[in-house]
C-alpha cells in the first residue's frame, strides 16, 4: 500500500516535470519565433531594461561583495598555513569568476527579478489582461515576453560583469582587514593568475542562466490560474525552475568550457 | 454601546477618516453606506480593532479600547463577530473547521463544537456541507458559512462588510432575511457597510453616511431617500447630477 | 550648476531614505523575531496552551520531504562541479590530488554544505512561506485571525520557525553527504582519484562541525523569519502576494549570504586564522 502510493506519486510528479519542461520549450519556440523579424517594442525594452538592471544593482553588488568576501576566508586556512598569500588573490579569483560569481549573482537575479516578472505577469494573466491584448491583436509574446527575455539577459550579463568586479574587490578589501594581505599583492596576484577566458568562461555562463531565468519566469507568469493564490504559486515554482535550470546549466557548461 | 469620539484614521499623510463621532446603542442595527473609497471598511474594521485610530477614541461599553494591544482586546473581540468582505474563509479548513474556529479556539468541548456548528449551518440553509472545502462552495454559499462562523460564539456586536456584494437580488433578499432573523433572536448589535442601499434599509434602522472620510449624515433609514441633505439623496437615488463629488 | 547640486543632494537624500528605510524594515524583522519566540513560549512553555493539532509536523513535512528531490539535485550537481574545478586547479597548480577529498570536506562541512543548502531552501521554503501567508493577508484571513482572538505570530509563523530549523538543519547534513559522494564520484570518474584517499575524514575537527551547525541553525531560523514577514506585509490583491513572495526570496536568500560571511569571519577573527 505504502509502495504503491509511493509510486503513483512519483509517476505523478514525472508527469507533472514534462508537461512544465514541455510548456517551457514551446514558449521558447514561441519565442525564437518571434524574433526572426527582430521588430521590438523599443518602449517596453527600454522600461525593462531599467526595471530590471539598474534596480537590481545594490541588492547584486552587496551580494557580489560578501561573496568575495567569503573566498577569501575560505581560502585563509591554506594560506596561513602556507605563507603563500599570493593564493588567496588566485584561489578566490578564480572560484568567482568561474563559478560562484555567476551562480550566486544569477540566482539573486532570479528571486529579484524573475519572480517580480513572474508575479506581473502572473497578476496580468489573471486580470485578465493578456487577453485584452489578444482581443487589440496585439500578440503578447512579442509585445511583452520577447522584450523582459531580452532584457532579462542583457541586464544579467552587465550585472554579472559588474558583480565579479566587485567581488573581487570585496576580496581585496576583506585580505586586508582579516588576513593583513597588501591591497597589491592580492591585484598582482588577480593580474598573473587569472586569464580572459575565465572571465569569459563565467560572462557565457551567465547569457545562458539569463535565458533559463526569463524562459522559465515568463512561462510560470502566464501560465497562472487562481487568482492571488496561483501567483504564489507560480512564484514559487518559476523560482525553484530557475534555481535547478542554472545548477544544471553550470554542471553542463562547466564541463563543455575547458 | 459603541461610541466613537472624533475619531481619525491616516495612512501617511492621507486621512481617511477624520473626526468621527458615532454613537451606536445596544441593540441598534446601523447601516454604513457611502460612495467607494469614503472610508467605510476602514470604519467597521476599525471598531473591530483591526485597524488604530490615529485620533479620537473608541468606547466599547464604558471601556476605552483605543489603540489596545492584541492580547488586551481579546475579551472584547470575544464578544464581536465579524463577516469580512472577501469571506476570508480559512482555505486550509474544511466548512466546519471553519464555522467552529471561534469556539474551538475557546476550548470548547468537541461534542459541543459539533453540534453547535449543525445548527448554525442549519440556521444558515446549509445543512449537511460540514466536510466541504472553501474553495468548492459558491459566492453566496460563502458568506453564508463566513455569517456562521461570525455568529456562532453568540456575539453582542455582529459587523458585516458588504454583506450581499456580487449575490443576485433573490439571494441578496434570502441574505437579509436571514439577518433579520438571527438578530430577532439574539437581540444583536449589528453594523453594517452596503452599497446596495434599497435592499439593505430592509434590515437596519438608522444610517450613518460617510463621505469624504467623514460621517455627514446619520438619520433613520427607512427615509433616506428623502433625506435633508442634497448629497445624500443624491447619492442614495442613484442620480447623476447634484453636488455629489466622486 | 545648480542642477549638478540638486542631483548630489538627491542622490544623498535617496541614500538615506534606503539607509533610513533598512533600518526600520530590520527592527520590524527583529520584532518578528521576538514575537515568534514569545509566540514558542506562548504555545509550547505554559499550560494548557493551545496548539493547533498538526501544524508543526505539516510543516515539517512541506519544508522537509518537499523539498527533498530539489536538494538532491541542485547540490548534487554543484558538488560534482565544485570538485571538477577543484581538481582541475590542484593538478594544474600542486600535481598531486590527494589532498582535494580531504579539504573538500572541510570546506563542505564548515560552509558548503549548509550554505548552499540553504540557498536553495530560501528560494523554495521562502518563496512558499511567502505565497502562502501573504495571501492569507491579502483575502482577509490573516484579520479573521485576530477577530478569533489568535495572535497570527503564533498560528502561522511558530509552527513553520520549529519546522525550518529542524528540517534546515537535517537537509544541511543530507547536503553535506550527497556534495561529498556526487564530488567523490566526479574525482573518481574524471581524475581517477582513488575513492579510497578522496573519502578521508582526518582533517575535519570539532570546530568544523560547531561552526556547519551553528550556520546551519541560524540559516534554519532566519529563512521563516524573513519570509513570513514578507508575507504579512504584503498588501492589496494578486500584485501584493507577487511582492511578498519576490522579497522573501530576496531577503532570504542575502540573509543568508549576510550570515554566512559574518560566521565566517567571526570564526575566523575568533580562533586566529587556524580554520
Amino acid at each position: 500500500m505504502l509502495g504503491e502510493n509511493a509510486i503513483t506519486n512519483i509517476g505523478s510528479r514525472a508527469v507533472a516535470v514534462s508537461r512544465e519542461l514541455g510548456g517551457i520549450t514551446i514558449l521558447f519556440a514561441q519565442i525564437l519565433r518571434a524574433l526572426v523579424p527582430p521588430r521590438l517594442d523599443t518602449r517596453e525594452l527600454v522600461k525593462n531594461l531599467h526595471k530590471m538592471g539598474n534596480r537590481s544593482v545594490p541588492i547584486v553588488a552587496l551580494t557580489a561583495f560578501f561573496t568575495g568576501g567569503l573566498m577569501v576566508v575560505q581560502a585563509a586556512p591554506f594560506v596561513q598555513r602556507l605563507q603563500a598569500t599570493s593564493l588567496a588573490g588566485w584561489a578566490a579569483g578564480y572560484a568567482v569568476l568561474r563559478e560562484v560569481g555567476p551562480i550566486l549573482i544569477a540566482l539573486m537575479f532570479s528571486g529579484r527579478v524573475g519572480a517580480n516578472n513572474t508575479a506581473e505577469l502572473g497578476t496580468m494573466t489573471v486580470t485578465e489582461q493578456l487577453d485584452g491584448l489578444r482581443a487589440l491583436a496585439i500578440d503578447p509574446i512579442r509585445y511583452l515576453i520577447v522584450p523582459r527575455v531580452v532584457s532579462m539577459m542583457v541586464m544579467l550579463v552587465c550585472l554579472t560583469v559588474i558583480g565579479d568586479l566587485i567581488a573581487l574587490l570585496g576580496a581585496m578589501l576583506v585580505a586586508k582587514a582579516v588576513l593583513d594581505i597588501e591591497f597589491g599583492i592580492m591585484y598582482a596576484s588577480f593580474v598573473e593568475n587569472l586569464a580572459p577566458e575565465d572571465f569569459l568562461h563565467g560572462v557565457y555562463k551567465s547569457l545562458a542562466f539569463g535565458l533559463s531565468i526569463a524562459v522559465t519566469s515568463c512561462y510560470f507568469g502566464v501560465t497562472v490560474r487562481g487568482g492571488a493564490v496561483g501567483v504564489g504559486r507560480a512564484v514559487n515554482a518559476a523560482v525553484v525552475a530557475a534555481a535547478v535550470s542554472v545548477m544544471l546549466l553550470d554542471f553542463f557548461l562547466t564541463y563543455l568550457n575547458v | 454601546m459603541i461610541e466613537l469620539r472624533d475619531v481619525g484614521v491616516r495612512f501617511g499623510a492621507r486621512a481617511v477618516l477624520e473626526g468621527v463621532t458615532l454613537t451606536v446603542p445596544r441593540g441598534a442595527r446601523v447601516g454604513i453606506i457611502g460612495p467607494a473609497a469614503s472610508g467605510k471598511s476602514v470604519l467597521v474594521k476599525l471598531i473591530a480593532g483591526l485597524v488604530a485610530p490615529t485620533s479620537g477614541r473608541l468606547v466599547i461599553d464604558g471601556a476605552d479600547v483605543t489603540g489596545m494591544s492584541e492580547e488586551r482586546l481579546a475579551p472584547v473581540r470575544a464578544r464581536i463577530g465579524m463577516l469580512f468582505q472577501n469571506y476570508a474563509l480559512y482555505d486550509f479548513l474544511t466548512v466546519e473547521g471553519n464555522v467552529g474556529f471561534p469556539l474551538v479556539r475557546r476550548g470548547e468541548a468537541a461534542d459541543v463544537v459539533a453540534q453547535r456548528v449543525r445548527d448554525r449551518l442549519r440556521a444558515v440553509g446549509l445543512a449537511g456541507s460540514e466536510a466541504k472545502m472553501p474553495s468548492q462552495l459558491s459566492g453566496g454559499m460563502k458568506k453564508r458559512v463566513g455569517i456562521a462562523r461570525a455568529t456562532i460564539a453568540a456575539p453582542e456586536l455582529v459587523l458585516y462588510d458588504e454583506p450581499t456584494a456580487g449575490l443576485d437580488p433573490v439571494t441578496t433578499s434570502k441574505m437579509y432575511d436571514l439577518l433579520r432573523a438571527d438578530h430577532d433572536r439574539s437581540g444583536a448589535t449589528a453594523i453594517a457597510v452596503s452599497s446596495d442601499v434599497a435592499a439593505l434599509v430592509t434590515f437596519v434602522d438608522t444610517v450613518v453616511f460617510v463621505y469624504q472620510g467623514r460621517a455627514h449624515y446619520q438619520g433613520p433609514a427607512k427615509t433616506v431617500a428623502d433625506a435633508p441633505d442634497p448629497v445624500v439623496r443624491q447619492f442614495v437615488r442613484g442620480a447623476l447630477d447634484g453636488p455629489l463629488v466622486g | 550648476m545648480s542642477f549638478v547640486i540638486d542631483r548630489i543632494f538627491g542622490t544623498i537624500s535617496a541614500v538615506g531614505a534606503y539607509a533610513i528605510g533598512g533600518v526600520r524594515a530590520a527592527l520590524e524583522l527583529w520584532m518578528v523575531f521576538v514575537g515568534t519566540i514569545a509566540g514558542i513560549w506562548r504555545m509550547y512553555g505554559r499550560r494548557g496552551a493551545r496548539r493547533p493539532a498538526g501544524a508543526l509536523v505539516e510543516q515539517m513535512h512541506i519544508i522537509g520531504n518537499r523539498s527533498l528531490l530539489f536538494i538532491v539535485v541542485t547540490i548534487g550537481f554543484i558538488g560534482m562541479v565544485m570538485i571538477y574545478q577543484a581538481c582541475l586547479q590542484f593538478s594544474r597548480a600542486v600535481g598531486d590530488l590527494s589532498q582535494v577529498g580531504v579539504q573538500f570536506l572541510r570546506l563542505i562541512v564548515s560552509d558548503l554544505g549548509p550554505t548552499l543548502t540553504a540557498m536553495m531552501l530560501s528560494t523554495r521554503v521562502g518563496a512558499g512561506i511567502a505565497a502562502e501567508i501573504g495571501s492569507m493577508k491579502v483575502t482577509e484571513q490573516v484579520d479573521a485571525l485576530r477577530m478569533s482572538g489568535v495572535l497570527p505570530v503564533d498560528y502561522l509563523l511558530v509552527p513553520r520557525f520549529l519546522a525550518s530549523i529542524v528540517m534546515t538543519l537535517g537537509l544541511s547534513i543530507l547536503g553535506c553527504a550527497i556534495m561529498y559522494g556526487a564530488g567523490g564520484l566526479t574525482a573518481w570518474l574524471s581524475f581517477e582519484v582513488n575513492p579510497r584517499v578522496f573519502f578521508d575524514v582526518s582533517m575535519v575537527r570539532p570546530r568544523h562541525l560547531i561552526l556547519g551547525l551553528m550556520k546551519a541553525l541560524a540559516y534554519g531560523a532566519a529563512i521563516p523569519i524573513v519570509s513570513g514577514f514578507c508575507g504579512l506585509r504584503a498588501r492589496g490583491s494578486s500584485e501584493g502576494v507577487g511582492w511578498a513572495t519576490t522579497a522573501a526570496v530576496v531577503g532570504s536568500s542575502f540573509a543568508v549570504i549576510s550570515i554566512d560571511f559574518l560566521l565566517s569571519v567571526g570564526a575566523l577573527w575568533l580562533l586566529g586564522g587556524d580554520l
